[in-house]
């Protein structure tokens, strides 16, 4: 074989790898584009109830109200932003950050999945009271059933940090999670708009 | 940085070792199953993966087969009763659930994932574990509805289970519709795991030097059907749990005396039933381009058009639901919408006709089985598309809706654009799966049996619609006059079972005394036949790298510069372990090596998990409760399938 040039010098490849470069990262990224089209379907489920029904809600049945729920959106919020926090801290090295962003993070999430219990057992109707309950109750249940399984998850994750299992390179476990967790603080939001804004509008 | 313990898969950089080279026997061992019956429960790789998928796939065929052939017997003469009319519903909601659930879409997931990490140079699937899971739930799906069946607890309120026929406990009181959401729940599930690691395998693990521009088109085709599959599949979950919902826990979605409404049904359920039309026929015509491509011996006509025209047949599917139901009442403006766009499916549909015309019109074609497979796809598959332009029109269809008409050209639909397909692939593809050909003269009858039965049955029920005869019915009367023609497609179903025959007669006796295949038997262009028949555990010996679209007619020249993916990537094959599961991780668009994907190995955890999941659906057919349950014993077993750190990883 004719050799026209020196070939040039050759990398190392590394095992772990982050962000897009991972298979991995991308299967996280096919599961939630599977539960944005579940949530959209939702959505678009009560926007279709809604405009088969005469009045929504129903007769009898009073428009949610505002104040706890904000509150509850609020701390949602704020336990993504913990996650996030604690992600930028191990790209630093930073393990202490890394551990108490995720704490905060699980009790915010607790705290979210408690004030939605608070709420919705103030509530004199159930699912099976009208169309209007079936739809609110289970997208609310479906939510809730996200945010205590990142929480579940948090757990697992959270025990790995403690082991000192995640270094600024290798951290793809606890980047992956992250992003799931910020998938279901934001598919919230939308959420929020439908149920607790729309019908004020 | 120390190593530490916590070193999960290994060193981060693995410099190439001195005496490279490449060992068969290291690699059997690192990939090679586990012994004994532990094994067959735990291995994960992709060929045994993909096989099974599509063997349990044929199976379920067969199965779908007999119910047709059983209601084709009760429909042969007027006033027959050789099945009641409870189950002859049964018979038609399972031959219906069966052939698009069951055997349509898995099998050709099966193919998938047996070829794709040949046909892009890969050493498995991406997620290995995930595939064996998928494998499993669809069988614990499988088994569940037909242990339903056989006890006489069948679904019954047809395929598409409209509401609120299904979501009604005081329509159906039986617990056939609750085996029903169970178990489609359960096969949604496989699927949508299957999707996302097809996705991500072809996005990831293609050889160093495979870009966009070079993989094969079967592999554009199911790349399609996957993202499809991710999209669509979601909704029929959905719709599936609302009903589970309406009828175990007292929800009212569909239930229009309590706010409900079940026009909703048929539009989230059809958002997915007519892409799921398109994730059976995208495959399919991945396999056409592959078998077209080696038998008209040239490259694809219009290599990059028809990709393109996939991903807009695609999307097109995403807007054509309402076309199910037009008679239910839809506003004039919808009607209009939908009609539009159900004629527009036919521009990338044309496309791709025009392109595989063009490829044999230019080739130089040998005519063997599986091409005959071909000519019979196209010939049934336009006469389908032409009754479908007919039925995208509206008025036509508010005349023949429900009627024989629809069932002729869904089969003509169906059955042209995926079994005649899927039959090429097999004839194709057996001799890389075994090492067999399967024989050529039987295959040349059981083409002329099937071609002949499926058009004598089906064709003549384009008339019987025109007369009037309604689907779903268990009998008519006989001065009706429908008796002749009834007679006359039950007699073709017989001959097209009997062409099915011919083929699984073909299999064994190919096993037994079929012809050895060799590497490479059709002088293929694809990366498949570069390994031995069938191809060993580890694939490839040596990672291939990839310089042209078909690497194995024009291998194409190193850069001058040695510059290129390819050229990397083949500096970079000795860092690529032997001892533990390692493939090439390259970019998605240019097939830049990026990384040493560390593939899991064989695991007993897809299995418990898989176990963990239908016990959470099987036992949602008797109270919720299972539902929580069963997602904590999920959790505990995903903690052991991710657990990174078992003895099987030696670092």
């Amino acid at each position: 074989m004719s050799v026209h040039t020196e070939p040039p010098a050759t990398p190392l490849l590394p095992l772990y790898v982050l962000g897009s470069r991972s298979p991995t990262w991308w299967g996280m990224i096919g599961l939630i584009a599977i539960e944005i089209v579940v949530f959209g379907g939702l959505i678009a489920m009560y926007f279709w109830l809604k405009l088969a029904n005469p009045s929504w809600p129903p007769e009898g049945i009073a428009v949610k109200p505002l104040l706890l729920p904000t509150i509850n959106t609020v701390i949602l919020i704020a336990s993504g932003v913990a996650m996030i926090v604690a992600k930028r801290a191990i790209v630093r090295g930073n393990q202490l950050v890394l551990k108490l962003g995720q704490v905060v993070a699980l009790i915010l999430g607790l705290v979210f999945f408690t004030l939605k219990i608070v709420e919705y057992s103030g509530y004199d109707y159930d699912w099976s009271t009208h169309a209007y309950g079936s739809i609110t109750w289970t997208m609310t249940g479906f939510h809730a059933a996200h945010v205590i399984s990142v929480v579940f998850k948090g757990i697992i994750v959270l025990l790995m940090s403690l082991r000192g299992m995640f270094r600024p390179d290798r951290h793809l476990a606890f980047e992956v999670s992250t992003l799931y967790w910020v998938f279901v603080v934001v598919i919230w939001l939308p959420l929020y708009f439908t149920m607790y804004i729309s019908p004020r509008l | 940085m120390a190593e530490s313990r916590y070193d999960g898969y290994g060193p981060q950089f693995s410099p190439p070792p001195e005496d490279y080279r490449p060992d068969p026997d290291l690699l059997t061992r690192t990939w090679g199953p586990l012994p004994g019956i532990r094994g067959f429960f735990a291995v994960v790789n992709y060929q045994v993966v993909g096989m099974r998928f599509i063997v349990t796939g044929f199976i379920f065929l067969l199965l779908g087969g007999i119910q047709a052939l059983v209601m084709r017997t009760q429909l042969a003469q007027p006033n027959l009763d050789l099945v009641s009319s409870e189950l002859y519903q049964q018979l038609f909601t399972m031959h219906g659930v069966t052939m698009m659930f069951f055997f349509a879409v898995p099998i050709f997931e099966g193919l998938a994932m047996y070829l794709l990490p040949l046909m892009i140079g890969s050493r498995d699937m991406a997620m290995p574990r995930l595939g064996a899971f998928g494998y499993w739930i669809y069988l614990i799906a499988g088994i569940t509805l037909y242990t339903g069946f056989f006890l006489g607890l069948g679904p019954d309120a047809g395929w598409f289970a409209h509401a609120p026929l299904s979501s009604d406990r005081n329509f159906t009181p039986a617990m056939g519709m609750d085996l029903w959401v169970s178990a489609i729940g359960m096969l949604e599930i496989s699927a949508l795991v299957a999707a996302i690691e097809i996705v991500v395998t072809i996005f990831k693990l293609k050889a160093p030097g495979m870009s966009m521009a070079r993989i094969p088109i079967f592999v554009w085709a199911m790349l399609v059907m996957a993202m499809m599959i991710i999209f669509a599949m979601p909704a029929v979950l959905l719709v599936t749990v609302a009903v589970g919902l309406d009828r175990m826990a007292g929800t009212h979605f569909f239930n229009a005396a309590m706010g409900g409404d079940p026009t909703l049904y048929q539009h989230v359920f059809w958002f997915f039933g007519h892409p799921e039309v398109y994730i059976i026929f995208t495959p399919a015509l991945g396999v056409v381009s592959a078998v077209l491509v080696t038998f008209a011996r040239r490259p694809m006509v219009a290599y990059s058009i028809v990709a393109l025209s996939f991903i807009a047949m695609g999307i097109l599917s995403f807007g054509v639901w309402v076309h199910h139901f037009f008679a239910v009442g839809i506003p004039p403006i919808g009607l209009s919408f939908f009609a539009v766009a159900s004629m527009m499916v036919s521009i990338p549909s044309g496309i791709q006709m025009f392109a595989f015309i063009g490829t044999v019109w230019t080739g130089r074609p040998i005519v063997n089985t599986p091409f005959l497979f071909l000519i019979g796809f196209v010939v049934i598959f336009v006469l389908g598309g032409v009754t479908g332009v007919m039925l995208a029109a509206v008025p036509f269809n508010w005349q023949v809706h429900d009627s024989y008409f629809v069932v002729a050209h869904l089969h003509y639909v169906l059955i042209g654009g995926a079994l005649f397909p899927l039959f090429a692939g097999l004839y194709y593809w057996f001799p890389k799966w075994t090492g067999k050909l399967l024989d050529e003269t039987l295959g040349k009858w059981q083409f002329a049996i099937m071609f002949v039965g499926f058009n004598v049955t089906f064709f003549i029920q384009h008339i019987l619609g025109f007369q009037g005869m309604a689907r779903r019915v268990y009998t008519y009367d006989a001065d009706l006059g429908w008796g002749t023609f009834n007679m006359v497609s039950t007699v073709g179903s017989f001959v097209l079972a009997a062409g099915i025959l011919v083929f699984v007669f073909n299999v064994f006796w190919s096993l037994w005394r079929g012809r050895d295949a060799g590497q490479d038997p059709w002088l293929a262009p694809t990366l498949e036949w570069s390994v031995p028949s069938p191809p060993p555990q580890y694939t490839f010996l040596e990672p291939p790298v990839v310089r042209s679209l078909y690497p194995l007619w024009d291998p194409g020249a190193p850069d001058p510069e040695f510059d290129t993916a390819a050229d990397r990537g083949e500096r970079m094959r000795p860092q690529i372990r032997q001892d533990v599961r390692e493939t090439f991780g390259t970019s998605i668009m240019d097939g830049e090596p990026e990384s040493r994907v560390n593939l899991r190995d064989n695991s007993l955890w897809p299995f418990f998990a898989a176990l963990a999941v239908g016990f959470a659906f099987v036992g949602s057919m008797f109270s919720l409760w299972f539902f929580p349950i069963g997602a904590l014993l999920f959790y505990g077993t995903m903690i052991g399938w991710h657990w990174p750190f078992s003895k099987e990883i030696a670092t």
